[in-house]
């Protein structure tokens, strides 16, 4: 039973991990909860299901038709939402969270409202003792590692990383640097549709596509935010790997049916004796 | 001189003529059309199955001429959204804004008994082609004189629970040899109603020790844990219980490739658009299935009903009707067929009397193979000992020659084929476990 725990639990934190990431690198440069987070990753399943299963164009190139549609995705909701309500936190939240209503409804239309289950980026099983594990949530967590790792990089040592940290520090001092934040959110938003396409994909390959599916990641992309400490990206992934251990431990010892009360109850706790997340603060 | 006798002449025939038909058109205008109500899911695929059912059925008695002295059907709906306080407002609605004179119902369990005292207040020949809870029966057989206008074409869950413990008996226990299993369900009051029917009755009746129980959230997406603490209980097989997202975990278990068989109730599993919803990874799983089900041989009739579905909807799904497609279709032309018999479906006492004495046979190479009847008031089922009044007429007494079984349990192949694996006078294949268990 450990070895399920230990597996199946860095494997989940993995994944949970790159859903969260592109979430909290919008709340730390643009102080705003993107409430549509969880309908990107929708669409990004979708676009990858059309492309490759309905379609036929292959695996890779429909892996990268979904990134770009999330990428362009992003990119479109800032300029033609998120930057006309600038400095309206809330009314960007409702706005957010109405658009993800929408995209819903239009993938109900578009592909009825019937649950699809999708052909495994990887197919195949590995086996730890009696504990199964797929390959295709083997390469989700290998991929999310792998991405986290290079949007480090990207964050601390190119000058466009530079400019979005410096962003999400103080804006009128990055302003007065000669920095366009405009430009910075944009390229912000757009590499989050990206990160959330990706985990889409992941997501849809391991478990289903789902015109609803987009609750359940904005839901851990907020509980991972809140447990490591909103704008954190070190927070973000102490928090999936809690979260995600979590949920397997209760799944595996306790009961199933109480999977998501574990995480729901660390979120009280986290929020009751430290508001600010286990590595709050307020830039990357 | 002749040629404007002529012209006079002809222009006189065509105005006759066409005066002719259009009277005749208006005339059948002019007849009051029977209305009938549907009431249940407009979104879902056994929602959309009866809807089907209804409108095939409605066109062919339409197109021959019409019913109750040439009057045309005309069919209106109403969506329960499968919620209990949509389903009674959209029973008042038709009964209240539509004045329909019948009403069929694709509604699921607590829809229907929310409705049901509408339907005892209004009077209105109601027939449900998709519950199956044997509570509205036991009603029926209580109250008769409040619910006699309610019939449902569908056998109750009682008898489908009856004729499937006997597939554990004989094909899990007998035939497969397994001893023990570890029941795997979801937290609805369907789950735990099929738990308990396993763990009480299939379980000592098949010889099976249940080792365990796994309770999941019905929106679960990730079934891998819950498949390893299955495994890990020692059990032969998994028994499944699923109807929401149940593609999920037959997906899930492909992927995977548990090492232990699996069977058990699996609701996406009734349709044809099974396959492609597992995204062709749904081979391997068997589950019970209301009649008439997806890899089921049909009789003549049936199949020309279904030819007409599939040419009339194509590549809309559902594909291929669920059960209560076929229900719903047998159940308007049957309803229809005792409203001639008794002059409408008013005075409700007498169209009551003409339904239950339906009995429509369809027969396949000499042998009965589905009938559309109704136990009667004080009618005695052999096998439980029990009245079951108003639910459609199941056999669950091998040979089954005295009405269509309750159930069968049907079986989809990794080739995407489904096959029926029981009762043996339905099958058209055997149980199989999975490739990689199997090899």
């Amino acid at each position: 039973m450990l070895i399920h725990i230990l597996v199946q639990g860095l494997l989940l934190s993995g994944f949970y991990a790159l859903i969260a990431i592109g979430f909290t690198l919008i709340f730390s440069v643009g102080r705003v909860l993107n409430l549509a987070y969880g309908a990107f990753l929708m669409v990004g399943g979708y676009v990858y299901y059309q492309s490759a299963q309905i379609i036929g164009l292959g695996k890779i190139p429909s892996f990268v038709i979904a990134v770009l549609a999330g990428v362009l995705l992003g990119a479109l909701v800032y300029l033609l939402l998120v930057k006309r309500l600038r400095g309206d936190a809330i009314a960007i939240e409702i706005s957010t969270l109405i658009l993800a209503v929408v995209l819903q409804a239009a993938v109900i239309v578009v592909f009825s409202p019937s649950a699809k289950s999708m052909w495994p980026l990887i197919p195949g099983v590995l086996r730890f003792g009696s504990a199964s594990v797929t390959y295709n949530i083997l390469v989700a967590a290998i991929t999310s590692w792998v991405v986290i790792g290079l949007l480090f990089v990207f964050i601390m040592k190119t000058h466009l990383g530079r400019a979005i940290r410096a962003v999400s520090m103080d804006v009128k001092g990055a302003v007065i640097s000669g920095i366009d934040p405009d430009r910075i959110n944009l390229v912000t938003w757009g590499i989050s549709g990206g990160l959330a396409a990706l985990a889409g994909v992941f997501l849809a390959t391991y478990t289903q596509l789902d015109p609803g599916m987009w609750v359940a990641p904005l839901i851990i992309a907020v509980a991972v935010v809140i447990v490591g400490g909103i704008g954190s990206i070190v927070g973000s992934l102490v928090a999936a790997h809690v979260i995600g251990m979590l949920e397997i431990i209760t799944t595996t010892m306790v009961g199933a049916e109480l999977r998501g009360v574990a995480t729901m109850l660390l979120i009280i706790l986290v929020l009751v004796f430290a508001p600010k997340g286990l590595f709050g603060k307020a830039e990357l | 001189m002749k040629f404007t006798r002529f012209l006079k002449a002809s222009v006189a025939t065509v105005v006759l003529a066409l005066g002719t038909a259009l009277s005749g058109i208006a005339l059948a205008q002019d007849k009051e059309p029977v209305v009938v109500g549907y009431i249940g899911s407009f979104a879902s695929d056994t929602g959309l199955s009866t809807i089907r059912g209804a409108e095939i059925a409605i066109e062919e008695l339409n197109a021959a001429g019409g019913v109750l002295g040439g009057r045309p059907i005309k069919m209106v709906m109403a969506d329960t959204r499968e919620d209990v306080a949509e389903g009674i407002k959209a029973y008042e609605y038709l009964n209240e804004v539509e004045n329909v004179d019948f009403i069929i119902s694709g509604s699921i369990d607590d829809v229907s008994l929310g409705w049901l005292p509408r339907m005892a207040e209004y009077r209105t020949p109601t027939l449900d082609t998709w519950t199956s809870y044997v509570g509205i029966i036991d009603l029926v057989v209580q109250e008769y004189e409040k619910y006699k206008m309610y019939f449902m074409n569908i056998a109750c869950d009682e008898a489908l629970a009856t004729l499937y413990i006997d597939f554990g008996k004989d094909v899990l226990g007998a035939q497969m040899g397994y001893k023990s299993t570890v029941i795997m369900q979801e937290d609805t009051a369907f789950g735990n109603s099929i738990a308990g029917l396993v763990t009480d009755l299939l379980a000592p009746e098949a010889g099976l020790e249940v080792k365990g129980t796994v309770v999941y959230d019905a929106n679960t997406v990730d079934f891998a844990p819950l498949f390893n603490k299955a495994v890990d209980t020692g059990a032969d097989f998994i028994y499944l219980i699923s109807s929401v997202r149940s593609q999920v975990p037959a997906s899930q278990y492909v992927k995977l490739q548990v090492p232990i068989p699996m069977t058990g109730v699996n609701v996406a599993a009734f349709g044809q658009d099974f396959w492609s919803d597992t995204g062709g990874q749904g081979g391997g799983t068997s589950t019970l299935s209301p009649v008439p089900s997806v890899g089921m041989d049909l009789d003549d009739r049936t199949q020309a009903f279904i030819d007409k579905y599939k040419e009339k909807y194509g590549s809309n799904r559902p594909i291929y009707p669920h059960f209560n497609g076929f229900n719903a279709y047998y159940g308007i032309l049957t309803a229809f067929e005792a409203a001639e018999r008794a002059g409408g479906f008013d005075p409700l006492d007498d169209w009551v009397r003409e339904y239950e004495n339906t009995d429509l046979k369809l027969y396949k190479d000499d042998k009965l193979w589905f009938r559309y009847a109704f136990w009667k008031p004080g009618e005695i089922e052999p096998r439980t000992q029990r009245e079951y009044t108003h639910n459609q007429k199941f056999d669950i007494t091998p040979p089954f020659e005295d009405g269509a079984p309750a159930m069968v349990v049907i079986q989809w192949y990794e080739d995407g084929t489904p096959a029926v694996i029981y009762p043996p006078k339905f099958a058209t294949g055997k149980f199989q476990e999975p490739s990689w268990i199997a090899n």
